[in-house]
């Protein structure tokens, strides 16, 4: 946390040093002061934080590919000319992440990525269940949404979560 | 206008026309909320990018960045409900559906759904508590 | 000329919507509502991005305004129809 409020210093700065504060001069200024604090790693030992901001760019980077992925996925499946490919199943995904903001950003990012959308919760939260279009074999589309998003979103909620 | 623009409005409407052909061709209704889910909003996105890229102003940056947002987080939102509301009034499946791990998980009365515990599911769960060595944050 | 394109495109999502809006197969009227609701939820996205086109093509950015009343009203909309149709028979 004080190398974030540290990173958003060293953008304000760099915006104010560039005589303007926009949304450019901020992003280039948060990127260079992500920098500075790589650089600087030795004397201030921010580990964590590089490491918060990497798995969250790399959660960040691997929604948007599956968004682009499944839409040209979906494009497809709709523009076909017959309907016969789809598998569509139901599926039970057990959860392993607590709490109710993790299991909502986890619920939203499934349906947003390829052929799934999450449907309901059961009462007890830890069973989520999911339509999916293209599930020939439920063990491995379970696996995929559990390796892929939840092991992802897992990576960086637990140290939070140990902090607070 | 930008060569950028145009391509990014031009992607925008062809995902929203994509969306509407699902929205028509789709054959159950779980199917079309996929395409609600995920085309409409793409679409959209991309025409507000092109939006973005075409004024060039914090002004309209900010507002179309809002509206992205809004609709990330609420699309998947409506679609849970719609999806829950059509399990309940009994939305049929297609015929081609190959499981449905939901049937009978309903209270016909509450509209609760049941307690599960599948049997994968608890040792992972269990896994939770104990710190795992590869740990990103245990140095 | 890819303005027209695209205002071209999203006419015809238009059209589909609302034919898949007005069709009646005669089923449960709960379902029916159901199907009609998702296929509102589409055009009031469809109108979104209508009105962002619409603002690029009249240079008026202005008019993202409207779209970000209509994103916020769609949303409230749909939940509720949803509430109100799975509660529909208590």
């Amino acid at each position: 946390m004080k190398y974030f409020l540290l990173n958003i210093f060293l953008a304000v700065s760099w915006a104010i040093l560039e005589g303007a504060i926009n949304a450019p001069n901020l992003v280039v200024g948060f990127i260079l002061g992500y920098l500075v604090i790589l650089i600087s790693r030795r004397v201030l030992r921010p580990y964590r934080y590089l490491r918060l901001i990497r798995r969250v760019l790399s959660l960040v980077m691997f929604f948007l590919w599956s968004l682009i992925v499944s839409n040209l996925l979906l494009a497809y499946s709709v523009l076909a000319p017959h309907l016969n490919l789809m598998r569509p199943r139901i599926v039970a995904v057990p959860l392993d992440v607590k709490g109710d903001v993790p299991i909502t950003v986890l619920a939203n990012l499934i349906s947003l990525t390829p052929g799934s959308l999450s449907l309901d919760i059961s009462s007890d939260h830890r069973v989520l269940y999911v339509h999916v279009i293209y599930a020939e074999d439920e063990k491995a589309t379970v696996r995929n949404i559990k390796e892929g998003l939840e092991r992802r979103l897992r990576s960086f909620l637990l140290p939070s979560q140990e902090e607070a | 206008m930008s060569l950028l623009s145009q391509v990014f409005l031009l992607i925008g409407a062809f995902f929203m026309f994509v969306a509407a052909v699902g929205i028509y061709r789709m054959p159950d209704l779980y199917m079309r909320l996929h395409t609600n889910t995920k085309s409409a909003t793409f679409g959209v996105s991309f025409i507000l990018l092109g939006a973005i890229v075409h004024f060039w102003d914090l002004a309209v940056t900010t507002r179309a960045i809002a509206i992205i947002l809004f609709l990330f987080v609420t699309a998947p939102i409506a679609a849970h409900m719609i999806g829950r509301a059509a399990y309940i009034v009994g939305a049929p499946l297609w015929p081609g559906t190959l499981s449905d791990a939901l049937k009978g998980m309903y209270d016909p009365t509450t509209h609760k759904l049941a307690e599960t515990l599948l049997p994968e599911a608890a040792p992972n769960a269990s896994d939770l508590t104990a710190p795992s060595a590869d740990h990103p944050f245990s140095h | 000329m890819v303005l027209t394109l695209a205002f071209l495109l999203l006419a015809a999502a238009f059209g589909l919507a609302f034919i898949r809006m007005v069709r009646d197969p005669k089923r449960d009227h709960r379902l029916l509502t159901l199907d009609r609701v998702v296929a509102l939820d589409l055009m009031s996205t469809l109108s979104i991005g209508l009105i962002t086109l619409l603002a690029v093509a009249f240079n008026r950015p202005l008019m993202l305004d409207a779209a970000i009343v209509i994103a916020l009203l769609a949303f409230l909309s749909t939940v509720a129809f949803a509430r109100y149709l799975e509660k529909g028979k208590q």
